[in-house]
């Protein structure tokens, strides 16, 4: 859950990204230390065909798949199109912005500072989690799928 | 002196195409070529070559009521052989796809016959008799009308239209219908609803930006050309605008 105390950044890259350029970037995130809670934000690639007559039916797509950041795999199920960074304090907004000014060369970017993560559970995570929910965690993930956040750890 | 129809406002190069397209005098320039079979495919419809399912017997076999409305309309080539009703739905991309669902619809009401089209914000879909679908989708594909990568042929799930293209220029599918090629050439692997495709339908590359921003019948102001910058069409939007807000009133123009 946010703590007003970090600051918040989002990157918004022009174009949607591939898993192989995520992958990238989402690795050399990682190598940065005031890090403290990363959201891959973007719209949903189902497993399978989710309305219309082939409803059921499997939906195989290429962008659907397994990336390694760190010491962690992440099996991604959106298109990548926005990160979302919680960060200790500004000194590390400033280490992302001059990682991602070298990182976009080939389509521009933003970088917002604001709130993007949820600031108080709601009454779907109360159901799912309980009243004992570990705070830092909810928010993260999408209640209702039922998976867990990745934690990374990185050689300190 | 005979009625001329205008088409439309605006002085700018979107407002040219949109006139264009819904010119039926003005023929559209053909891009690509796909053959029927592939259209056939794409739609998911019937398999091909196999025989036109009917929804009733052809109208000769039939006994038709003497009707002067008959006489005076002629049917078309499926209503004549009693094909059923099907559909073709499009999505168009924001960034500068060449038409768009409003379009799409005025252009297939100028152009064709017997078509029942429907409009919403980010999808358009226009159902006919089958034969007749086959070959307007054809003239819909293969003409200008029509770009690989920002227009998507979806008959469910069609979200994407106002969505950031992907890196490689594709307008977002969450069912992957077509892919970019190594060689350039979008292919479509799936049909319409989402069934994977025996064989992939090559649909020809995506055109380049320059040519898009130049068809294009959509204003943006970031990547095409702003709609500020067309007076005429602001002018005449805001006439019909102020005009209908006051029909109430009994307007009269000045």
């Amino acid at each position: 859950m946010t703590n007003a105390a970090f600051p918040q950044v989002r990157i918004v890259p022009i174009r949607m990204l591939k898993p192989a350029t995520a992958e990238r970037l989402l690795n050399m995130l990682a190598g940065i230390a005031g890090i403290r809670r990363m959201m891959i934000h973007g719209p949903g690639l189902p497993k399978k065909v989710p309305y219309g007559p082939a409803r059921g039916s499997p939906n195989p797509h290429s962008d659907r798949k397994a990336i390694r950041v760190a010491d962690a795999e992440i099996a991604l199920r959106v298109q990548v199109g926005t990160v979302i960074l919680e960060v200790e304090d500004a000194s590390a907004i400033e280490e992302i912005r001059s990682l991602c000014d070298d990182f976009f060369v080939e389509f521009p970017y933003l970088l917002q500072e604001g709130r993007f993560m949820k600031t108080a559970p709601t009454l779907v995570d109360y159901a799912k989690y309980g009243p004992d929910a570990d705070t830092s965690l909810v928010g993260l993930t999408d209640p209702r799928n039922g998976e867990k956040p990745v934690v990374i750890r990185t050689e300190q | 002196m005979a009625y001329k129809p205008q088409y439309g406002p605006g002085t700018s190069v979107v407002a040219e195409n949109r006139r264009k397209q819904m010119n039926p005098n003005q023929k559209l320039e053909k891009v690509r070529s796909v053959t029927d079979e592939d259209i056939v495919l794409i739609l998911g419809h019937r398999a091909p070559g196999s025989a036109y399912p009917t929804a009733h017997p052809p109208l000769a076999e039939q006994q038709e009521p003497n009707c002067p409305m008959r006489k005076l309309v002629k049917p078309t080539e499926g209503a004549k052989a009693g094909d059923r009703v099907r559909y073709i739905q499009f999505a168009d991309s924001m960034f500068n796809a060449p038409s768009q669902p409003y379009q799409r619809t005025y252009t297939e009401m100028y152009r064709f016959r017997g078509i029942d089209p429907g409009t919403l914000s980010g999808r358009q879909i226009v159902e006919c008799r089958e034969r007749d679908l086959e070959k307007y989708s054809k003239e819909l594909i293969e003409t200008e009308m029509f770009d690989p990568a920002l227009v998507g042929i979806r008959g469910a799930t069609v979200h994407g239209h106002s969505l950031r293209l992907a890196e490689d220029g594709m307008m977002f599918d969450m069912l992957q219908r077509n892919v970019l090629g190594d060689d350039g050439i979008v292919k479509y692997v799936k049909n319409q609803i989402g069934e994977p495709l025996d064989r992939a339908v090559a649909v020809g590359k995506p055109m380049d930006q320059k040519w898009l921003k130049a068809h294009t019948t959509i204003y943006h102001s970031l990547v095409g050309t702003p709609y500020r910058d067309d007076t005429e069409y602001i002018e005449y939007v805001q006439r019909i605008h102020s005009l209908r807000t006051k029909y109430g009133f009994m307007p009269k123009e000045e």
